[in-house]
């Protein structure tokens, strides 16, 4: 063994995060003969937040580190381009637009605005989509969150959004959310399904979840860029396809956790609605200012949006046309 | 002898005065943390209309409260310590066992100083703040996230000011060894606990 | 090779090193000989990050509203409406310092400020009627230890914070256990008195009088109710309270009592931002602590060699109380919980002993050992207050600490006891 990398995921080892690297240190450790060695380190054993987390990338004491948008968003603002709501409709655009040449060019950005330190490796998912989730009511159209206190992370997309549709964005710690929701603090919150499940929100009385999807939990699986470039070059192809395998695991690991999750919900007497085209439009039309926010106050935030919006175009194109030979 | 007395005279000077300074600013910093933090329930429960920044703002305030006022404590005893054996040895042993300490704390706040620095001005702290600004127009047109540094150098700046607290009480130690017995007493020294 | 920061902790802890100092070194000396020395830097990157947290922020808010009481003369309210209830009987002065001290406890979270508020009135009253001095200390030192196992609590906070646990949960969890005690002592009191012929206070109050000292203790009886309430009905979280009741206890303090003047505002600020600023920097360093103990897998270790002398879970919590008990003896409890939570918090719970409870076990036990001799913080507290010797003060106060041991063990082997409240009101499972 020649190389030990030291992997951390502030999640737990019931998250996708887990079942990811669990793949990528059994491709990495045996498709390099043993040369690489991977070390997991789950939780905030060794550090607990997404600037404290890239710090230890960026001077090597982490190599890989998974954050949310939201976690990399105060050093690279324009990851929030994933944040976008209603931009990407669903798993298989996703899929495409980030297996594609979109990651390719954020890890450009990325490398160049930490000093050639911290390389974005691969972006899968954490938690499937973010869905409007309360206490109080089926939401159905926009209006329905009028006036809601709905719980938001401290930053400015998400709470720009919650403002937009006419509910009121209220900051609260994670870990105080379940008491703030049993309490009436706030009145709903933002979250995929297995987080709300694992977290027993609908025990403090979370009991209506409209699937909106209105943002994708995009993972972003960053690496100590010296590190990686350590490696010799037949290692680094073993390491790039342990990536390509913690993404594609990233991406089925939702889908099938969320089954039960949705169905212990419902178990519960939970509401779950999905809603209407018609519906979903009108939420995606009250969202707009979103987009002018983002364009206009995000360092990079025009060219990372049209870069997104091109991806998708052609990821849209592509798909219609292996739908077509697919279905004749 | 009186070269000693000569040198801990001014260290303590120093340091009397700029801890002075430090507890006055972390007063305003607790007083800003209540403040604000009643304001966001205020706003929450009241106008149903959460703010974005009092919960960073209060944290700010925290975390310089803490950076500023813990180096006087340091100096007037409060730091907790199991201080059975210093008691139990004669005067002379337990300046000496005193004076070990003092380094061993030393040689971590010196470690702490380095990692400090570098971790303050390197990529952690150029991380923006989610929701505090400052001005950088004087007219107020342009406003600028607060980098965390602005944060992280609470700590810094407290680890500093320990190594100053941490030198002059070496000091005293030293000349409490060598019987200089004429030194100013350092003003409100005792012990204080947390709980 | 890296778990012999234990052993090297322990031997800077006990020749004197402060505890905030030894938390680093010990780690920071192993991770360097082993080779590690980059992660001499994710120490110091735990001990910011341990800092910086909303939650935390209670700690300096619930200090500052127990100096602003203080200050404010609120304390002597209720020591008169504690006389008003139990001052007429046998022993009464004895009671009125047990049930100050629970009310007290529904103010503040530290048993240092309920020893020197509560201590510097009663004991040289106890004197003037007779009791003796070391006992009017003892049993001040004793009812003391109620102050943070009754909400609002310093360590419930730290140890909420440093494992991840809800506050609310804790809180509500220590509403029995902190009832009991009050009430132990207050058995063992009645025992002495009518053996040793204790004095009375004063004579019976009538029911006006009682209504009378009632309202004068109307606005300091309210705050726990605010605190409490205002948390369980949703108005602010468990962090915004503590503000909350910072601006209450100015509120009544300058402006209802008119006991505090503004000028003092700043005097009571720095003392509370003093004592708080200690205890952020030792937490922060228990967050580092806690980083080595993970590289380490220590919890694990540790949990294998458990399970080699006794699985019977039963038996595990009677040694850990006495492990707790003993270190109780020697260090104050937040230093305690920030040091022995996260290593022996998850052994516990892997066994499927509920977490709140195995919380409510340490915060009570380490509590209570900050009455117990040799090192004892309120031994101390009481000792300078009351002019007493250490010494005799530990030897007085061994039956009440005997009471406060059979609680400890009540609320180990019955669940419900602490859980109850909880449970019913869902903040746990
Ligand atoms: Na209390
Ligand atoms: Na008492």
């Amino acid at each position: 063994q020649d190389f030990t990398i030291r992997a951390v995921a502030n999640s737990n080892e019931e998250d996708e995060d887990y079942d990811g690297l669990q793949v990528f240190k059994s491709h990495v450790e045996a498709a390099s003969n043993g040369r690489i060695a991977v070390e997991i380190y789950m939780g905030t054993q060794l550090c607990s937040n997404g600037a404290e987390c890239l710090q230890g990338v960026a001077d090597g004491s982490i190599d890989v580190y998974i954050s949310t948008s939201g976690g990399a968003a105060g050093l690279f603002p324009y990851v929030q381009v994933l944040d976008l709501p209603y931009l990407m409709q669903d798993d298989r655009i996703a899929e495409k637009v980030l297996a594609g040449d979109f990651t390719r060019e954020m890890r450009k950005m990325a490398l160049a605005d930490s000093g050639d330190t911290i390389r974005l490796m691969t972006i899968g998912n954490t938690g499937g989509w973010r869905n409007f989730a309360n206490t109080k009511q089926r939401v159905q159209k926009p209006e329905d969150l009028a006036g809601m206190k709905l719980r938001t992370v401290v930053a400015d997309l998400p709470q720009e959004l919650v403002r937009a549709l006419g509910a009121s964005p209220t900051p609260i710690p994670w870990p105080e959310l379940f008491t703030s929701l049993q309490t009436g603090v706030v009145e709903g919150t933002k979250n995929g399904i297995t987080d709300i499940m694992s977290m027993k929100f609908p025990e403090a009385g979370l009991q209506y979840v409209t699937l909106d999807g209105h943002a994708y939990m995009a993972a972003l699986w960053w690496m100590s860029n010296q590190k990686f470039m350590e490696l010799p070059e037949d290692m680094r192809q073993v390491v790039v396809d342990g990536f390509y395998q913690l993404q594609q695991a990233t991406f089925a690991s939702p889908k099938r956790k969320s089954i039960p999750a949705y169905e212990e919900f419902v178990a519960g007497g939970g509401d779950l609605y999905v809603p209407t085209p018609e519906e979903k439009q009108a939420f995606a039309d009250a969202a707009q200012p979103v987009y002018e926010w983002f364009t206009s106050n995000v360092d990079g935030g025009q060219d990372i949006f049209d870069l997104m919006k091109a991806s998708v175009d052609e990821a849209t194109a592509e798909l219609q046309a292996e739908r077509s030979a697919d279905i004749n | 002898m009186a070269l000693l007395g000569g040198v801990i005279r001014p260290i303590s000077w120093i340091n009397e005065h700029l801890l002075m300074l430090g507890r006055g600013v972390g007063i305003i910093a607790i007083a800003v943390m209540v403040a604000v933090t009643l304001l966001q329930v205020f706003c929450r429960y009241v106008l149903n209309n959460a703010l974005p920044w009092p919960d960073e703002a209060a944290r700010f305030c925290m975390l310089w409260m803490t950076g500023l006022m813990a180096p006087t404590a340091f100096r007037r005893g409060g730091f907790v310590a199991i201080d059975m054996l210093a008691l139990a040895l004669p005067r002379a042993a337990a300046a000496i066992l005193n004076i070990f300490l003092m380094v061993v704390s030393l040689t971590v706040l010196v470690f702490a100083v380095q990692i400090g620095w570098s971790e303050t001005t390197g990529l952690g702290g150029r991380f923006a703040s989610a929701s505090l600004y400052i001005p950088t127009a004087i007219d107020f047109s342009e406003w600028q996230r607060v980098p965390r540094s602005w944060m992280m150098a609470s700590l810094l700046v407290g680890i500093v000011l320990l190594i100053m607290v941490n030198v002059e009480l070496i000091l005293r130690n030293v000349a409490q060894l060598l019987g200089v017995t004429d030194l100013p007493p350092i003003p409100h020294a005792d012990t204080q606990g947390a709980e | 090779m890296l778990v012999w920061f234990l052993p090297v902790f322990l031997v800077f802890l006990m020749i004197g090193l402060p505890v905030f100092f030894g938390l680093l070194a010990a780690p920071g000396i192993l991770l360097f000989l082993n080779g590690q020395e980059r992660d001499l830097t994710l120490l110091y990157r735990n001990l910011y990050n341990g800092m910086d947290s909303f939650p935390l922020m209670a700690i300096p808010f619930f200090m500052l509203a127990g100096e602003i009481m203080n200050r404010g003369g609120i304390t002597h309210r209720l020591v008169e409406f504690s006389q008003a209830l139990m001052g007429h009987l046998r022993g009464g002065l004895a009671h009125v310092n047990v049930l100050s001290s629970m009310l007290f406890a529904g103010l503040s979270g530290s048993a240092v400020a309920d020893t020197s508020a509560l201590g510097s009135m009663l004991i040289p009253a106890m004197e003037k009627q007779g009791y003796t001095r070391r006992f009017a200390a003892a049993i001040t030192a004793a009812s003391s230890v109620i102050g943070p196992i009754i909400p609002p609590s310093g360590i419930m906070i730290i140890y909420a914070y440093v494992m991840g646990e809800s506050v609310a949960a804790l809180f509500l969890a220590g509403l029995v256990p902190g009832a009991m005690v009050g009430i132990g002592l207050m058995l063992l009191i009645k025992l002495m008195a009518d053996r040793y012929d204790f004095p009375v206070a004063s004579r019976k109050f009538t029911w006006g009088e009682r209504g009378q000292a009632s309202l004068k203790a109307f606005f300091p009886l309210m705050t726990p109710i605010i605190i409490l309430g205002g948390i369980l009905i949703g108005v602010f979280t468990p962090t915004e309270a503590a503000a909350v009741a910072v601006a209450y206890a100015l509120f009544i303090s300058l402006f209802v009592l008119r006991t505090m003047r503004i000028g003092e505002l700043g005097d009571v600020m720095g003392r509370a931002g003093l004592t708080s600023a200690v205890v952020l920097l030792l937490v922060g360093a228990a967050m580092s602590f806690k980083t080595v103990v993970s590289l380490s897998h220590t919890p694990q270790m540790l949990a294998e060699f458990i399970l080699t002398l006794t699985a019977n879970p039963l038996l595990l919590l009677f040694l850990v109380n006495l492990l707790l008990f003993v270190v109780g003896m020697f260090l104050d409890a937040g230093p305690a919980i920030i040091i022995l939570g996260p290593i022996l918090g998850p052994v516990f719970v892997g066994m499927g002993v509920d977490s709140i409870h195995f919380a409510i076990i340490m915060c009570v036990n380490l509590t209570v050992g900050l009455a117990t001799p040799p090192m004892g913080l309120v031994l101390f507290v009481a000792s300078a207050v009351s002019g007493e010797k250490v010494m005799s003060i530990s030897r007085t106060i061994l039956p009440f600490l005997a009471v406060e041991i059979i609680v400890i063990f009540l609320i180990t082997y019955f669940p419900a006891i602490s859980m109850t409240i909880p449970r019913l009101t869902g903040f746990a499972n």
